[in-house]
């Protein structure tokens, strides 16, 4: 007569809990992962540099309608008022999204943005985007 | 017969010590790689040889305010280079070098060796980045060159060649 190894209980609870650990393991990694990408320093970098750069190509008469939904999903979460998240003044294009953080990046066009303000839906609520105007500077 | 379990345990420990390390490491690769700027200054020197090009010669015409009718480069242009070009250079701080050169050269005809006119605009220490020929160039400045032929309504015919330089290593790399 062969003895088993292990008791049929123990064997099936023991792998349980190691496929639990390990599946929890893997979902904080991959929640870690989800966290850094839209973290607010590099969201942050991102759109500093866009909206510099768009002003850079940009001419006057030229309006923009900037997406910003992502970086006011972490503002809210943050409690940064959507209207100071983009900041734009002496060729220095400015996103805050956090109190601790804060991007600026320098831009060359002389121009005069005549119109930044954020955009309002039909209940009065920030849609999250930002409505630019560029016009020549006199 | 006696079944020994103790190996089992000492291979739970390893096993959690590999994904500890495991997670270490992932934790190190995504921090480096998401703490690194973007790093847009090609793109940006582009843009501004770009806004250059379009302010020297744009639709088939000249800038009136570059040449006059009869052919001459006016100094003026040269000397409010970036007024005429609405551009900006100014920075924050005292003690802040500007992160931007420009280097304008018109050339006349096809293959004259020696510019009849030239703007430079800018930080022009920047210049000596270009063509340096290193295995890490990223703290380096960035550098774009334009050149197109330029067509006046006396059929004169001028080769320009811009060079767009832009710095900013610190906001665009570790």
């Amino acid at each position: 007569m062969v003895k088993r190894k292990f008791k049929r209980g123990e064997l099936l609870v023991e792998n349980i809990i190691f496929l639990v650990l390990n599946v929890a393991f893997l979902a904080i990694l991959v929640l870690f992962l989800i966290n850094q990408g839209s973290g607010a320093s590099a969201l942050e970098d991102a759109y500093s540099k866009q909206v510099a750069l768009t002003l850079d190509a940009g001419m006057p008469g030229t309006t923009i309608l900037i997406n910003f939904q992502s970086a006011k999903e972490v503002s809210d979460k943050n409690k940064i008022p959507f209207q100071d998240v983009l900041l734009i003044k002496d060729h220095y294009v400015t996103v805050k999204l956090s109190d601790k953080s804060g991007k600026s990046y320098q831009f060359f066009n002389d121009i005069n943005v005549s119109t930044l303000r954020p955009e309002k839906d039909a209940n009065g609520n920030f849609d999250g985007y930002y409505f630019i105007e560029l016009r020549r500077k006199v | 017969m006696k079944i020994n379990k103790k190996g089992d345990k000492l291979l739970s420990i390893y096993w959690f010590a590999i994904l500890v390390i495991v997670a270490t490491g992932v934790v190190i690769m995504v921090n480096v790689y998401y703490g690194s700027p973007y790093d847009v200054r090609q793109v940006e020197s582009g843009i501004l040889a770009n806004h250059v090009a379009n302010c020297i010669y744009f639709g088939g015409e000249v800038n009136p305010s570059l040449i006059s009718s009869n052919g001459i480069f006016k100094e003026d242009f040269r000397d409010h280079f970036m007024n005429y070009c609405t551009l900006n250079f100014s920075v924050e701080g005292e003690f802040t070098q500007i992160p931007y050169y420009l280097e304008i050269n018109f050339f006349k005809g096809i293959d004259s060796p020696t510019s009849v006119f030239n703007i430079s605009e800018g930080n022009q220490n920047l210049k000596s980045d270009c063509g340096v020929d290193v295995q890490d160039k990223s703290k380096l400045s960035k550098c774009t060159s334009n050149s197109f032929f330029m067509k006046l309504n006396s059929n004169d015919v001028y080769f320009v060649k811009i060079l767009a330089v832009v710095s900013k290593v610190n906001e665009n790399t570790n």
